[in-house]
């Protein structure tokens, strides 16, 4: 999925407009001239420069606002995407509530079968893998991983 | 000298040998396996180091980079697919010698030539390192700022292919580096009243994010069919003293230009493989039998990447800007670990200074047997299936995101920064530009407005003193060369239609 390069100038642009009249509000020291505003104003300015450079660039070369390439034609593809995005985004809700272990074993089990592993070799590497995690981060490092419903 | 003992003493333990001997075998698994970069590696290694002592910590960085960038060669040689970026450069050159039967030649060459690239890179580390940070001590925030927008500028002009989208992403990386707190004036930017942002964005996280699921998000667009390679039978000792006796010109070329490209700010063993292999090309005596199972290019470029991962060590130590995407990654656990690095580090803990090279030193011996063991298994390696290890490292991700700061926060700053990472290698834009901005980015502005508070304003102070003039005036000629370079081709062509 390319996305022209004017379409991706015209947001950076935006974005650097953005950037520059929130960094003007920010507060000066007293007495300094140069403060928490001066780098993000200069970084808006140089972001700006290179959106309208990508703009007359994306321009000369236009072939349509996105060229699809052959994976983004497939909708196999975009499931796929939308699928990790979604767990990546379970993981965030559902892991304080439901605990680590049961999360990641479900986490890992619905991306091996979406990638068409064989159900007993999922069920197996999901409960393996997060038992090794489990091991490593909570016994050997000391990370308290959330417990969810199987805490106290 | 006893700095030094101090060092063996601290490297020496049975726990940092067992640590950097269990990051070597990682490293030299992900690096053989393709589509898993050592940058990625190092990615996923960082949440485990973070909770260990510095010396351990940086071993296993250092060992598991090494081991990565030579593992690129394997699955390159036997199947044709670099299994790191460092390798893609004589990735035909050593399948051809597959194909003609010469398949442990070529391997046995980049594992010897990878180990004594390594080494050399290493003693100019050593030699060079001291002596630069005794000039180093004499840095004030122009010479600082101006190291700093030069390892940028490198990174952006030599590290990728359109300066345009090169630069794009390092304002990216540096406008990352604005949010939260940590700025000179202490005020808040870009934080919109969120309490977990004005921390700043957790660079681990956004690294993680960048670099490791960007990269299973790749996985799950591409169906490339995986092909198990036959296993290698041969002596991978054969013509090792032939090689080096034969090859010692080409061999040296490529470490002393590894160690250069890598020590450059911002290019790092990748670019390094590439120039040299070109080099090699050009300087050979018989450039007809580049391309077709030659083992001359191989054999200066393989030297050249590992040198590169040394060198690139030089100024991330003496100056603390990196050479390239690893020693940006390393550079902020340094930070982390209170380990600053800088000329002071020299001073104040040359013991960890002596600690890193003697690791170096190891890493690059023990590559031979255990790179040997992994050339041996390397039918094994290559047919784990994709579709089990993807979804492993997706997890691994998420709990490293999570340890962090023992917070989803850290996973939320992955995601999305894995989707940014994946937008952006989609339409060609770098993504190393924006890691060094995200590392350079607090460096670069709190020089910046210390010395214009000192100068009052006067940006002529930022040439006055030697170095810092001589460095500006390279950073502006770098900038600048492209636009000379269009007005110089211009002018050349309409003289041409003149006369």
């Amino acid at each position: 999925m390319r996305v022209n390069d004017a379409i991706t100038g015209f947001v950076l642009l935006a974005f650097a407009i953005v950037m520059f009249a929130y960094a003007r509000t920010l507060p000066a020291i007293p007495g300094q001239e140069y403060g928490a505003a001066v780098f993000p104003m200069l970084i808006a300015v140089g972001l700006a420069g290179c959106g309208i450079l990508m703009i007359a660039s994306g321009f000369r070369q236009w072939q349509g606002a996105v060229i699809w390439n052959d994976w983004a034609r497939t909708h196999h593809a975009w499931v796929r995407l939308a699928v990790i995005f979604a767990l990546i985004l379970a993981y965030i809700l559902a892991a304080p509530v439901l605990g680590f272990a049961p999360t990641s074993i479900t986490i890992l089990l619905v991306f091996m079968l979406t990638m068409g592993v064989r159900w007993w070799i999922a069920a197996a590497v999901a409960i393996a893998a997060t038992v090794l995690i489990q091991q490593t981060f909570v016994g050997l490092l000391r990370v308290p991983l959330p417990l969810g419903l199987l805490g106290p | 000298m006893s700095a030094i003992q101090t060092a063996f003493g601290l490297v020496f333990q049975p726990a940092v040998l067992v640590t950097i001997f269990l990051a070597a075998l990682f490293g030299l698994v992900v690096g053989a396996i393709p589509g898993l970069t050592a940058t990625m590696a190092i990615a996923l290694l960082v949440p485990v180091t973070f909770f260990m002592d510095p010396v351990p910590a940086v071993g296993a960085m250092v060992t598991c980079s090494a081991m990565a960038i030579f593992a690129g060669d394997i699955p390159g040689t036997l199947l044709r697919i670099p299994g790191t970026p460092a390798s893609a450069a004589y990735t035909d050159e050593a399948y051809m010698m597959t194909r003609n039967g010469e398949g442990e030649i070529a391997l046995g060459a980049n594992l010897l030539f990878s180990a004594i690239g390594g080494l050399f890179g290493t003693f100019v580390l050593i030699l060079s390192a001291p002596a630069l940070a005794e000039v180093a001590l004499q840095f004030s925030s122009f010479e600082y700022f101006w190291m700093a927008l030069l390892g940028l500028t490198c990174a952006v002009f030599i590290g990728t292919g359109s300066p345009v989208k090169g630069l794009v992403s390092l304002f990216i990386g540096l406008f990352v580096s604005t949010i939260g707190l940590n700025n000179p004036a202490g005020v808040p930017r870009f934080t919109f009243g969120n309490a977990e942002l004005t921390g700043g964005v957790n660079f681990i996280a956004a690294m993680i994010g960048l670099f490791a699921v960007s990269e299973v998000f790749r996985f799950a667009i591409s169906h490339s069919i995986q092909t198990a390679p036959q296993a290698v039978i041969g002596n991978l000792f054969r013509g090792w003293g032939r090689m080096m006796v034969q090859y010692w010109p080409q061999q040296l070329r490529g470490n002393v230009l590894g160690t250069i490209i890598g020590a450059l700010p911002g290019a790092g063993a990748d670019i390094a493989a590439w120039v040299s292999y070109a080099v090699s090309k050009k300087m050979s005596r018989t450039p007809e039998k580049f391309g077709k199972g030659h083992v001359e290019g191989i054999i200066e470029s393989t030297s050249s990447n590992n040198a590169a991962l040394a060198g690139a060590w030089v100024p991330a130590l003496v100056f603390g800007i990196p050479g390239d995407s690893i020693t940006a990654i390393v550079i902020g656990v340094l930070y982390l670990k209170n380990m600053n690095p800088g000329p002071t580090i020299f001073l104040n803990n040359p013991e960890y200074i002596y600690a890193v090279f003697i690791i170096f030193i190891l890493a690059n011996l023990v590559m031979l047997p255990l790179g040997w063991a992994a050339i041996k298994g390397a039918r094994t390696i290559l047919r784990i299936p994709r579709e089990i290890l993807m979804p492993c490292i997706l997890m691994f991700c998420i709990v490293g995101a999570f340890a962090i700061n023992n917070s989803a926060f850290g996973v939320a700053v992955m995601l999305v920064f894995g989707v940014l990472g994946f937008l952006m290698e989609e339409n060609d834009i770098p993504v190393a530009p924006c890691i060094l901005g995200i590392v350079l980015g607090p460096m670069l502005e709190e020089n910046f407005v210390t010395s214009m508070i000192k100068s009052d304003g006067s940006y002529l102070a930022f040439f006055e003193r030697p170095i810092s003039g001589a460095l500006g005036i390279a950073t502006l000629l770098i900038w600048l060369a492209p636009v000379l370079l269009m007005a110089l081709r211009s002018r050349r062509s309409t003289m041409l239609r003149q006369g």
